[in-house]
């Protein structure tokens, strides 16, 4: 007889590299975007942009374009207007703010290029460009708000004739005395940073298609959204029909990068147009169009200094963030810029700070959320003004950071602005990043380069992300009209096999694969026998937010280790009943149910659902309820912030101000690793885009508000040629406050990766003093930089 | 992102896509790889209302020595040509061009007479062709004619085609052996079009002075340009750094950068400068180790 151990441990797939169920059919060619689905008699439409940033609409003549063969129909913004109400926004932080809503047409007046004017629906896209050409408008251009500089000039034009300038509303966070600690500090160290204008750029741009229903009074919405059911609310918002009513269906998402959780007119224009033509309607944002169209995010101007006391104790933080907004709100009007001033302090203790957010309107398109929302920016002023006073002060770069970090007791630690950190091993973070740094031989590569005359340097940044979003009343309590709980369902079948459905969506993150690991640990089954659902909100439970946050994992996946743990204890009391034992003797293992320690009878999940859906007599235990169902709502007591710190192995050419990318490593805990090859896909992507921001990537506008950059041409994204070598490590600390100790991973890369390029191109130029403050950092500025750090240095020589 | 209603005519043969550029004018626009145009059709930039589609001229697609010439047809691949051993042993510069063109899925489509015929000041083919002195062979109603690089290139997206004519291929004298070639371009990501590229190829004579030199640059003006007055200074003398500084000082007055979204002029002319030192050292030093 063979005697088998008694197996405590049920995990097997959390914590290992399972390969994403997602792939195959989406490597194959398989997936259905959007613009794959086709519904029954549909019919399409485009939409005409302004030309110019800032006009009164004086005329608009669509004859031409209605009478054009295979047009349905011509929206103007009048018409829309009197069926749809202004698009929402979600985010109100600064209290008693202006809030510049807008229709998702424009009605009388536009504000930046590219806001939608009128919309065609015909036969087919081809048709309905053809028509857009023969629409009719007439302009009366108004003076231009192209920048921040101009927005705030004393005599300004202003965007908003009822405001009075162009600034929608401030807030100060101050903590402890700043002004004394200022006077009394050895150091102070100051700089204005700036970050030009990007955005997440998904390679699948928006869409939708829209079947209004007069009869039933029904919206039925396909969309390529993060967010269904935040879209569900703000459709029933804009249209005032009940929610039940809409049904949000969500495809594959190509991309999503927070630009797909806002809220767009095209959904409102899309609808209007199926409620008078009585046909569904597809509204694809194509490639050209999504450069003005998809939220704009990054554009922010950050003016601080940083006190210290000359042995690297950092006293004080002080400076505003300027939020250059476009002419109108987004979905989450001034969220991102607030939130660079609630993580402007980063990873370190700092008891004295006076730090302000100013939302300021521009005739720029709107201003929105894209992975990192606002945390990259905080980021910025940290990690660039703790690095200006390790140069000033002589001291390593590394020993200033640690000698500020809070220690691992001190947690949770409050920062002074808002958030609550809920746990953090920081020192251990940046001991494993330079013994990474050590073991892959950066240093000598440094130091052969340098003798050849070659410039290499080394940069770091330390980052936090917070994550898990959120606390729901914490949420509302700091301007947020939208809540932050998960809820799922796990459902056991009648044949045993697990269903679980969720609000988040899939839009490249392998959540299906992450929810299924998770459950199948919980469940005690093989994760071949769980399926994962998202994507409808007439069939999946309702989130807060939508997938973004960094929620998805902490959030969604403590609500499935909740609900899994109650369906387990309902599957071994019956089991028990079938197998006449006592549940707390029972285990489960690969759906197989047995008396722990033995080798004896065993039932399987099968046997199980068969009794709890079919043949009840005798099977389902007295007093047990029929059916296999668990639903969870989770709602965070505390965010989870995550933690890293990023190095960066660059080369620049002195003579050019190009600047290679050598080599890059990350140190990195996000609690509770579910599945490392996805959490290395999560850092790895965003680390791109980071390094496409730093370097790369420039909305760039010109004095009339014309954006130069409107093809990928010349809006450049990083591609694999540019990319280096990256190497992760983790660190797991589990979160505190969310069961299974999981923290949010799916912005670390972005929030790490600007400042990380300015800290290793300063180090490549050391002995010029050149200190990079503004992003992208292109060959011409950083050039320029280091002629004017070389007449510097020859003038003081 | 559709482009405007288009018709579309397939020629067989070099005679009927002139029959059919004839019939319909300038309304008429060849299509060739369609790296460019297709998308300028998209963008509704270019508009033509026909696309005479010469991707079935077979008799177009060639890579030749003829005569210390290197003969190529309009309708080869880029990618053809970046692999040929014929190219590389006759114009050893070709390939090293060729690789900083696009990636190699522009290249599988992309032909050589598609980037000379839309003729963006700041493509690389038309900066070597140029540079070699080339020469474009056309084909119109009344025959065929060849004209110089530096006359073909008239401005911007503009070339001496006339509307009823195709271009057919180019000819590059063959460079003597133990020339060094040499390349670099400055371009904000790999296969973008250069802000600014330079292009040499130096040639040493038995007593190791300079017997022949090819200097040129795209991406500085409305046109690539040719830089006679770099050779000229480079040419008779020893390799020298000075000789290399008097050449690039001449770059300036050659070129007539402008502002764009990704460097201003002023960037542009002094990354000329720096990129022929560049290229004629590094040809240089190339032309010696093979002499």
């Amino acid at each position: 007889m063979t005697i088998i151990e008694p197996v405590e441990s049920q995990t097997k797939y959390t914590g290992t590299r399972v390969r994403r169920t997602e792939d195959p059919r989406l490597l194959a060619g398989r997936g259905q975007y959007i613009d794959d689905v086709t519904v029954p008699k549909m019919i399409e439409a485009a939409v005409l942009r302004s030309p110019l940033a800032h006009a009164r609409i004086t005329n608009i003549d669509v004859s031409r374009a209605r009478a054009h063969p295979g047009v349905f129909d011509v929206l103007t913004g009048q018409d829309l207007a009197t069926v749809a109400g202004q698009q929402p926004v979600i985010w109100f932080p600064i209290p008693e703010q202006r809030i510049a809503k807008t229709h998702a047409l424009a009605v009388d007046q536009v504000r930046w290029v590219g806001q939608a004017v009128a919309a065609v629906v015909a036969v087919d896209r081809y048709v309905a460009e053809d028509a857009l050409e023969l629409i009719d408008i007439d302009y009366e251009p108004l003076p231009v708000v192209a920048d921040l500089d101009a927005a705030l000039a004393p005599d300004a034009p202003k965007l908003y004739d009822d405001w009075p300038d162009n600034v929608s509303g401030s807030l100060t966070y101050t903590a402890g005395d700043p002004d004394a600690a200022f006077a009394s500090a050895d150091l102070v160290v100051s700089a204005s940073f700036r970050h030009g204008r990007a955005f997440g750029c998904p390679l699948e741009p928006r869409g939708c298609i829209v079947n209004w229903d007069t009869f039933a009074g029904s919206l039925d919405v396909w969309l390529s959204t993060q967010s269904p059911n935040l879209a569900r609310d703000l459709l029933a918002e804009v249209f005032g029909i009940p929610v039940h009513k809409i049904r949000v269906r969500t495809p594959n998402l190509g991309g999503g990068f927070g630009n797909k959780f806002d809220f767009y007119g095209e959904e409102v224009i899309a609808a209007v147009l199926s409620r008078r033509t009585g046909r569904p309607v597809k509204l694809i944002e194509d490639r050209a169009e999504s450069f003005v169209a998809t939220s704009h995010s990054r554009d922010q101007r950050l003016d601080f200094e940083m006190a210290l006391r000359s042995d690297g104790t950092i006293l004080g933080l002080r400076g505003v963030s300027y939020g250059v907004l476009g002419g109108a709100f987004g979905t989450v009007g001034s969220g991102p810029p607030w939130a660079s001033v609630l993580t402007c302090m980063g990873p370190y203790k700092i008891p004295n700070m006076d730090v302000t957010v100013k939302a300021v309107m521009t005739n720029r398109s709107p201003y929105g959320s894209y992975r990192g929302w606002g945390v990259p920016k905080g980021n910025i002023v940290h990690e660039r003004l703790i690095e200006l006073a390790a140069r000033k002060l002589g001291m390593d770069r590394t020993e200033i950071r640690r000698k500020n970090f809070p220690a691992p007791e001190e947690f949770p630690f409050f920062t002074g602005v808002a958030f609550t950190y809920d746990s953090g091993r920081y020192a251990d973070c940046l001991d494993l990043a330079t013994s990474k740094i050590d073991e892959l031989g950066w240093r000598e590569r440094q130091a052969r380069a340098r003798a050849e005359g070659r410039s290499v340097g080394i940069g770091y940044s330390f980052h936090v992300e917070p994550s898990a979003y959120g606390p729901s009343r914490i949420l509302n309590l700091v301007g947020l009209a939208h809540s932050g709980f998960d809820e799922v369902t796990v459902r056991m079948d009648s044949i045993g096999k697990v269903t679980i459905y969720s609000g988040q969506i899939n839009m490249g993150q392998g959540t299906h694969t992450i929810y299924a690991q998770l459950a199948a640990d919980t469940l005690g089954i093989p994760m071949d026998d769980v399926v994962v659902i998202t994507g409808d909100t007439d069939s999946c439970p309702y989130t807060g937010y939508g997938t973004g946050g960094s929620r998805a994992a902490p959030l969604g996946g403590a609500a499935i280790l909740r609900a899994g743990e109650r369906l387990r204890a309902k599957i071994l009391r019956i089991a028990a009943e079938l197998l006449e034992a006592s549940p707390e003797d029972l285990q489960i293992q690969d759906g197989q149910i047995s008396v722990k320690g033995t080798t004896g009878r065993s039932v399987s999940t099968r046997d199980v659902g068969d009794a709890a859906y079919r043949r009840l007599l005798n099977r389902l235990p007295e007093g047990e309820t029929p059916t296999l169902e668990e639903v969870d709502v989770f709602d965070p007591p505390n965010m989870a912030t995550s933690y890293g710190c990023t190095a960066l192995l660059v080369e620049v050419d002195r003579e050019t101000g190009t600047v290679s990318l050598l080599d890059c490593l990350q140190a990195h805990d996000c609690g509770t690793v579910i599945n490392p090859m996805l959490v290395d896909g999560q850092l790895a992507g965003g680390l791109a885009q980071a390094l496409g921001g730093a370097l790369l990537e420039e909305l760039v506008y010109d004095e009339e508000g014309q954006l130069k950059t409107a093809s990928f041409m010349d809006y450049l994204l990083p591609t694999a040629m540019e990319i280096p070598p990256f190497h992760f490590y983790h660190q797991e600390t589990p979160a505190p406050d969310i069961p299974g100790g999981i923290k949010g991973v799916g912005e670390a890369g972005p929030i790490a990766g600007v400042s990380l390029v300015g800290s290793a191109i300063d180090d490549a130029l050391s002995d010029l003093g050149v200190a990079v403050t503004r992003f992208p950092c292109t060959p011409p500025r950083l050039l320029e930089l280091i002629r004017e750090a070389q007449s510097r240095k020859e003038g003081s020589a | 992102m559709k482009p405007p209603p288009v018709k579309y005519a397939r020629a067989g043969d070099v005679q009927e896509a002139i029959a059919l550029l004839t019939e319909h004018g300038s309304d008429a626009k060849v299509l060739a790889g369609g790296q460019s145009l297709i998308p300028l059709m998209n963008f509704r930039l270019a508009r033509p209302s026909i696309l005479i589609d010469i991707n079935r001229v077979r008799e177009l697609d060639y890579v030749r020595e003829d005569n210390g010439t290197l003969a190529i047809g309009a309708m080869t691949r880029q990618r053809d040509v970046e692999t040929s051993s014929v190219a590389a042993a006759s114009v050893p510069l070709l390939p090293e061009v060729l690789r900083h063109v696009g990636h190699i899925t522009n290249r599988n489509r992309g032909t050589v007479g598609g980037s000379l015929a839309h003729a963006d000041p700041a493509a690389e083919l038309p900066a070597l062709v140029t540079g070699l002195g080339g020469e474009l062979v056309v084909q119109g109603p009344n025959g065929v004619r060849t004209i110089p690089a530096e006359d073909f290139f008239m401005s911007t997206f503009t070339t001496a085609l006339e509307p009823d004519e195709v271009l057919i291929g180019v000819r590059l004298p063959r460079l003597p052996g133990g020339t060094g070639v040499a390349v670099e371009e400055l371009a904000r990501r790999h296969g973008d079009f250069a802000i600014v590229a330079a292009m040499a190829a130096v040639h040493l004579a038995p007593d190791r002075s300079v017997d022949l030199v090819r200097l040129a640059v795209s991406g500085v003006d409305s046109v690539p340009v040719r830089l006679h007055a770099a050779e000229d200074a480079l040419t008779g003398g020893r390799p020298s750094a000075e000789a290399i500084e008097a050449a690039a000082a001449t770059v300036a007055d050659a070129i007539h950068p402008a502002d764009d979204v990704h460097a201003p002029a002023s960037y542009r002319r002094d990354m000329a400068q720096l990129l022929v030192k560049r290229v004629a050292k590094a040809a240089l030093e190339r032309s010696e180790t093979k002499s």
